[in-house]
């Protein structure tokens, strides 16, 4: 080939190798994409009466929240939004970008946003600067029927934490995140599993009681391809757990082993106790745990996480409440009914298990209070959270778990499950899961806080630092943020939420 | 005062002006001193004025004024400042050299090109038309150990022997990948600017390089070189300045994980300024990124002007 011909195969290559990336990339499909994608709307039940207001007259109503799945809801009740003569617009914004993306638009007072969606975490931070409307005069207005959102049949921690602040009402939960542990059962009920993990360990394969036995666990399902996983042979490798280890909320996955030793983050005087050696433990057994979890684990969010799972990658993951609604629906999972839930591990003290779940994230909505169209605004905002939302939480096509009473008293309703039994035992887990909670940082800063303990916990599972030099940093860092924003106002916010968690029964 | 303005004349115009002749280019650059002045030179002091302040937006507190406080903390406590300034600075320079390389070494062969040049400069260029977070995006993908095609390539190619690599979850790797993003991202904005370059230099050069018996490599080296240099100074210094702003893929990649492997001076200012509302601090921070980046470009810029001294340009 002469020298002409192989530079112009050489550009040809460079050409096609720029072009298709770039107008394609991949032929594989997003991990998040499939979620939820489908626009279609669950079939509305008749569980929750509510009425339609007369006509706001044909409002807009600017809704914010993060991106995907969990906004579908103002998209299934579109016609009721138009029949109460309302138009929703939506801004989607980042799920790690909620934070900046409503404090910026606060502070600089744009009144861009009518009903915002946060994580209950920043409520402090949102409620005590004005940014919200206090919502206890729309909930006591008459008719019930039209403006009552039936706040008595919320559970307790999101009804006092995710929408309270200062003794007001300034949100309404629409997301009632918790930790719930999912394991594959076909892999513990296998009789040669069975007989393989006992002739190794000495005792019976069951899923995982305490955080010493996930590792034990996650070390007994990890196979290399080729190898036999319930009389199978491997067309790929497989793992026995996975992880929230990518920087954002992987903090939670480290909090769920350590608050199970009974300790919360700050004593009354905000000293930091997130350096104990109780904590040392639980992030070291969060780095060993690694070894038993994809290669890629640290790169995993909620999208990865769930489907190495849905996918038949891994053998039991801890996750937030829906992934078990979406592993029974065979339309996003390969593994449905093989998967089972129970609550998350714990920490062996005194001879009994303490378990306790992480509430990480969650939802609320609010309505700002520079909002043009504040009865509007809460009309959909209390549409969402109340009227339709049994619907919501009940479909796999959402994110959204329960958080009301009545979402726990109709099984029937989550009808992704192969029969009502398996609802009411999906159901009956994420009681557990609830009676387990373990709450976030409910005090201004928050965000700061926990990215701190994020980016540290994070640096552990890299290698960048031991667990005890994470964990020093942290509280180090802690005490900066602390005293930067103030350490009298700090610690009185701090006691007050301290006083809520124990009411509520989320610390002991 | 209206009989003093009417003593003006325009140039070229018989009837006199209202305004005197000295006031006119005055006249006549206000409206853009006003808009600079308001987009930029208003902005640049109120940050500076922000960098003797401790402002937290998180609370309802007032700024409190700590003089060159936050300096101190930036350039003497501030571990992961430093750790992102190392990020960066290696982005900028491995980053943007191999954009150097691979630019100059594609426009010369584009530029041999006799047909169909246009078209495939069109298609080069796409990279650089799709928005930075789309790409970071797209690489997500690419990356994604579980459903990306690159470590099935990887697979491909290998037989099997080699399942690839955990781009975005392996702490010594991360970076490369969200450098190999970078890379395939501004490639061709090299390209298209050395192609420039190089379509400027008369073909009498080569003409008579080639009647004096040179090589096709001796005129690259001895004329192309040397004479797109200049240029290649330009693209060199507008990379390194947008580099060292490198955010949105980082954002989309990594989150400036796994630890703080990934974390760029960008996104770390980003967490600062929008996550943290730590606002004095934020802005010291921007004001050290400014002297760096004007140091950097003041450096490149002296070395051009000598260069056309010198008379390569």
């Amino acid at each position: 080939m002469t020298h002409s011909r192989w530079y112009r195969v050489g550009i040809g290559l460079v050409v096609i190798a720029l072009s298709t990336t770039a107008c394609g990339g991949t032929a594989s499909p997003p991990p998040s994409a499939s979620a939820g994608a489908a626009a279609t709307a669950p079939q509305p039940l008749d569980v929750i009466k509510w009425e339609t207001p007369l006509s706001f007259g044909g409002v807009t109503v600017n809704v914010v929240g993060d991106a995907g799945h969990n906004l579908k809801p103002y998209e299934f009740w579109k016609d009721d939004f138009t029949k109460a003569g309302i138009t929703i617009k939506i801004t989607e914004v980042p799920f790690e970008g909620v934070y900046e993306k409503l404090k910026t638009e606060f502070v600089a007072g744009t009144g861009a946003f009518d009903v915002v969606t946060f994580y209950p975490a920043y409520i402090g931070d949102y409620a005590s600067n004005g940014y919200l409307e206090p919502l206890d005069g729309y909930l006591t207005k008459e008719p019930a029927a039209v403006w009552g959102a039936n706040q008595d049949d919320v559970l307790p921690p999101f009804r006092e934490l995710y929408n309270k602040w200062a003794g007001k009402t300034y949100a309404l939960t629409i997301d009632g995140d918790v930790h719930v542990m999912i394991y594959r059962k076909d892999l513990f009920e296998n009789a040669d599993e069975q007989a393989a993990y006992k002739a190794k360990f000495g005792t019976e394969l069951r899923p995982p009681e305490t955080w010493a036995d996930w590792l034990q666990v996650g070390s007994f399902f990890t196979r290399k391809k080729g190898e036999k996983l319930a009389g199978q042979t491997l067309d790929h490798d497989f793992y026995g757990s996975a992880e929230f280890a990518k920087r954002g909320f992987s903090f939670a996955w480290f909090v769920d082993r350590w608050a199970s030793s009974g300790q919360v983050y700050f004593d009354d005087q905000m000293t930091p106790q997130i350096n104990t050696p109780e904590a040392v433990a639980g992030l070291q057994n969060f780095v060993d745990s690694l070894k038993n979890a994809p290669p890629d684990v640290r790169a995993y969010g909620y999208d990865e996480l769930r489907d190495a799972l849905l996918k038949g990658n891994v053998a039991m993951v801890v996750q937030w409440t829906d992934v078990p609604k979406k592993g029974a629906d065979p339309t996003q999972s390969s593994v449905a009914g093989k998967l089972a839930v129970g609550r998350v591990p714990g920490t062996l003290i005194n001879g009994q298990v303490v378990h306790r779940a992480m509430m990480p994230v969650g939802r609320v909505v609010a309505v700002a209070a520079d909002s043009k169209n504040k009865d509007a605004a809460y009309w959909v905002a209390k549409h969402i959270a109340y009227d339709r939302s049994l619907e919501d939480v009940s479909t796999s096509l959402t994110g959204l778990d329960p958080y009301r009473t009545t979402h726990l008293e109709h099984p029937e309703a989550y009808t992704m499950f192969a029969d009502k039994a398996a609802a009411e035992t999906y159901l009956g887990g994420l009681k557990a899961a609830l009676a387990d909670g373990f709450p976030e940082i409910f005090i201004p800063g928050a965000a700061q806080y926990e990215d701190v303990l994020d980016l540290h916990v994070n640096k552990a599972l890299a290698g960048e630092e031991t667990p005890q030099q994470a964990l020093d940093t942290v509280a180090a860092e802690w005490q900066k943020i602390t005293d930067s924003l103030g350490r009298d106002k700090q610690i009185e916010l701090w006691r007050s939420a301290l006083a809520g968690y124990r009411a509520l029964g989320l610390i002991k | 005062m209206a009989q003093r303005l009417a003593c003006g004349r325009l140039p070229g115009l018989g009837r006199p002006s209202p305004i005197r002749p000295r006031f006119l280019p005055l006249l006549l650059v206000l409206p853009t001193f006003i808009v600079l002045l308001a987009i930029t030179i208003f902005p640049l002091l109120y940050t500076a004025t922000l960098t003797v302040f401790s402002w937290e937006l998180t609370t309802k507190a007032s700024a409190q004024f700590v003089a060159l406080g936050n300096f101190g903390r930036i350039l003497f406590e501030d571990g992961r400042f430093w750790n992102a300034m190392r990020n960066t600075t290696l982005l900028v320079v491995v980053g943007v050299g191999l954009q150097v390389i691979l630019g100059t070494g594609l426009a010369l062969l584009v530029n041999r090109l006799r047909r169909g040049r246009t078209l495939i400069v069109s298609l080069i260029l796409i990279p650089v038309m799709i928005a930075p977070v789309v790409a970071g995006f797209q690489f997500r993908m690419i990356y994604n150990d579980q459903f990306g095609p690159l470590n099935d390539i990887i697979q491909f190619l290998t037989g099997g022997l080699w399942r690839g690599i955990a781009w975005l979850a392996d702490p010594s790797v991360a970076l490369i990948a969200i450098l190999i993003a970078d890379v395939w991202q501004w490639t061709p904005f090299m390209i298209l600017i050395v192609l420039a370059g190089l379509q400027a230099i008369p073909d009498e050069l080569h003409e008579a390089a080639r009647v004096d018996g040179a090589s096709a490599r001796q005129q690259v080296w001895h004329i192309s070189l040397p004479l797109v240099l200049p240029v290649i100074v330009v693209g060199i210094l507008v990379r390194m300045m947008d580099t060292f702003k490198l955010f949105d893929i980082v954002y989309q990649l990594t989150a400036g994980g796994p630890g703080s492997t990934t974390e760029t001076i960008a996104y770390y200012t980003y967490l600062q300024g929008f996550k943290f509302f730590s606002l004095g601090y934020t802005a010291a921070m921007a004001v050290i990124q400014l002297i760096v980046i004007t140091i950097v470009a003041k450096i490149f810029l002296g070395y051009q002007k000598r260069m056309q001294r010198r008379g390569s340009l």
